[in-house]
């Protein structure tokens, strides 16, 4: 799997590459500067533009985007220079939108959008989607329990909420669809399934979205604020959360781009 | 893993069971020197009957880490470490490969269950209750403690009372939504965009049919009322003009009329010419009659029935009438004619 993990020029061969990415080779840098040059400014930045309006398309549900998609549904037959133009949509996204086009999944190819800015308090843009609160809730759970959960403790504590997964919820529906499958696409949770279990027990941890998305210094924040005690308090988190997004120094933009 | 000592367990029982004796067999070749010693029968049934009981005892150990799996992890008392003690004095008399299974069972389904208490180890530090947790929640997304009737659970007064408002959800995700960087759902502001072009396909199509039938239906029902029109036309004016020469005539039975005074019409030239083609087809019908009178002038009168008889085999006399523009003025001005006989008939 070393090959994948390419530090400058990559490899012409796809090792480990999984569905329809199969197809797509990385061809070298000096290919897509030759695919480049053969393609005009305006072509170039129209295809730009498609691939900035997929993605705001795509976002609208939360889904991640993946690679092999937009291959298919945008790029056609500019596949080569697929990094170019993801290069410049990145740069769209940051500078006209404010947004951060992010690799979640280096494996598989698999891109979702940030925002950049910091959300304002009290601010009209926070519309409130319920959904939201209830992520909220077993998000923090899992961070402050370590990080895994038994998924028996996240709907325990739920049903404290009037919320059971084995009931139509007023507000969210089918509760258990809504958190393992819902969520989990879109990744903000994982549902893990535990070896050896009879009857099979799921773990619940961060997804990848949230890992990215999701501000840890800010939960504790709120934590603190409801239980009434300085964030500092819980110091084993509070360590954790401060050092959540200092790897992202530079860009957690695309990790094969060089 | 111990290597058992085969006592007298080799060659005696194969058929019950089968290859893992011999891979037994196989690994240990020390144990194939024992087994002559023993007597075949009364060993294999005591021994297969032990080893029965060593593989339930096992069933029993695994089963109760699974069962008591919950109180496993949440208790601190040792319970794992009890059954992992009798596991261990169970293996001593532990010699073929079926009770061996089920011990390295028993073995990942314990390690399992560490690896959750180990787990546990990080949060046992953290203070972090979810009841409380989840009562500041409620709180803050305006739960009233309402005091309602019926048993108090043992979990505590915030989960069987009081009721949530209803964008008590809301209330949380906005101040929630302050810890997510995710970004606003992009939306067209007048909605996405939906081509239409198979609609108005059919519609053109429809219009364009429905003008055409009607078109061929306006065709038949117009010259049906042309032709109708105009022989009604004919017909009418005809038996309209018989009516006016019958009714001048009665005024004034004897006095003959004059023929031009009849069929001119001083105010228009046209309505002559039609009043004389009206006339000619009541003297063909045999309606009308003409003759001259003293001074040569023609006249013309409604045929009465008397006079049929007589005219019929002499009657087939023709003429030709004819009349100018400048012939109809001075026959105006010498017979002056001020008013026409004949009414011109009203147009629609």
């Amino acid at each position: 799997m070393t090959q994948r993990k390419s530090s400058g020029k990559r490899s012409s061969t796809a090792v480990g590459v999984e569905e329809d990415d199969s197809i797509f080779t990385q061809p070298t840098t000096s290919q897509v500067q030759k695919g480049m040059e053969k393609l005009t400014k305006a072509q170039i930045d129209e295809k730009t533009t498609e691939l900035v309006q997929y993605i705001l398309m795509k976002d609208q549900k939360k889904i991640p985007i993946k690679r092999a998609d937009i291959v298919k549904n945008v790029l056609k037959e500019y596949k080569n220079v697929f990094q170019e133009i993801m290069n410049r949509a990145q740069q769209r996204f940051e500078q006209v939108f404010g947004f951060k086009l992010v690799e979640i999944d280096a494996k598989n190819h698999v891109y979702i959008l940030i925002n950049k800015l910091e959300p304002v308090e009290g601010s009209e843009m926070i519309s409130g989607n319920p959904k939201t609160g209830l992520l909220f809730v077993i998000l923090s759970l899992v961070y402050m329990k370590g990080g895994v959960v038994p998924e028996g403790l996240v709907w325990n504590t739920l049903k404290k909420m009037k919320v059971d997964p084995g009931e139509r919820h007023p507000e969210f529906g089918d509760v258990k669809k809504l958190v393992t499958d819902e969520f989990v696409r879109q990744r903000y949770l994982e549902y893990t399934k535990v070896p050896h279990t009879e009857p099979v027990k799921y773990v619940f941890t961060w997804g990848q979205r949230a890992e990215v998305e999701v501000s840890k210094i800010k939960i504790l924040e709120f934590l603190g604020e409801l239980h009434s005690q300085d964030p500092q308090h819980w110091s084993q988190q509070y360590k954790d959360a401060s050092s959540q997004w200092s790897s992202r120094a530079p860009q957690p933009s695309t990790s094969s781009q060089r | 893993m111990k290597r058992g000592r085969c006592t007298g367990s080799g060659d005696a029982d194969p058929p019950q069971n089968g290859t893992s004796d011999d891979v037994m067999r196989v690994r240990d070749p020390e144990a194939g020197a024992s087994n002559i010693d023993s007597l075949p029968d009364t060993n294999d049934e005591v021994d297969s009957a032990h080893r029965r009981d060593i593989r339930s005892k096992y069933r029993v150990l695994i089963s109760s880490i699974q069962q008591n799996r919950e109180d496993m992890l949440n208790n601190r008392d040792n319970k794992i470490t009890e059954v992992l003690d009798e596991a261990n004095t169970l293996f001593k008399e532990v010699h073929q490969a079926r009770e061996a299974a089920l011990d390295s069972q028993l073995l990942v389904v314990a390690s399992d269950l560490g690896k959750e208490k180990a787990s546990q180890l990080f949060s046992e530090g953290l203070s972090f209750d979810p009841s409380t947790f989840v009562q500041h929640t409620l709180s803050f997304m305006g739960l009233n403690w309402l005091e309602e009737e019926g048993e108090s659970s043992d979990e505590g007064a915030a989960t069987s009372h009081g009721s949530l408002p209803r964008n008590a959800w809301h209330r949380l995700a906005r101040r929630a939504e302050a810890c997510f960087q995710s970004t606003p759902a992009f939306h067209f502001i007048y909605g996405s965009f939906q081509a239409e072009p198979p609609p108005p396909k059919p519609r053109v199509e429809r219009q364009r049919k429905a003008p055409t039938k009607e078109a061929k239906r306006i065709m038949p029902t117009q010259l049906k009322k042309m032709e109708e029109s105009q022989q009604e036309a004919t017909e009418k004016e005809v038996e309209r003009i018989l009516g006016y020469l019958q009714q001048y005539h009665n005024q004034d039975p004897t006095s003959p009329i004059s023929y031009y005074e009849f069929v001119i019409n001083p105010h228009s030239f046209s309505r002559t010419v039609e009043n004389i083609f009206h006339t000619s087809f009541l003297v063909r019908d045999g309606l009308a009659r003409m003759y001259m009178d003293e001074d040569k002038m023609p006249c013309i009168g409604p045929v009465e029935d008397g006079m049929l008889e007589e005219g019929r085999a002499s009657a087939r006399k023709q003429c030709v009438i004819s009349i100018t523009l400048q012939g109809w003025r001075e026959l105006r001005e010498d017979l002056d004619i001020q008013e026409s006989m004949i009414q011109p008939p009203v147009t629609n």
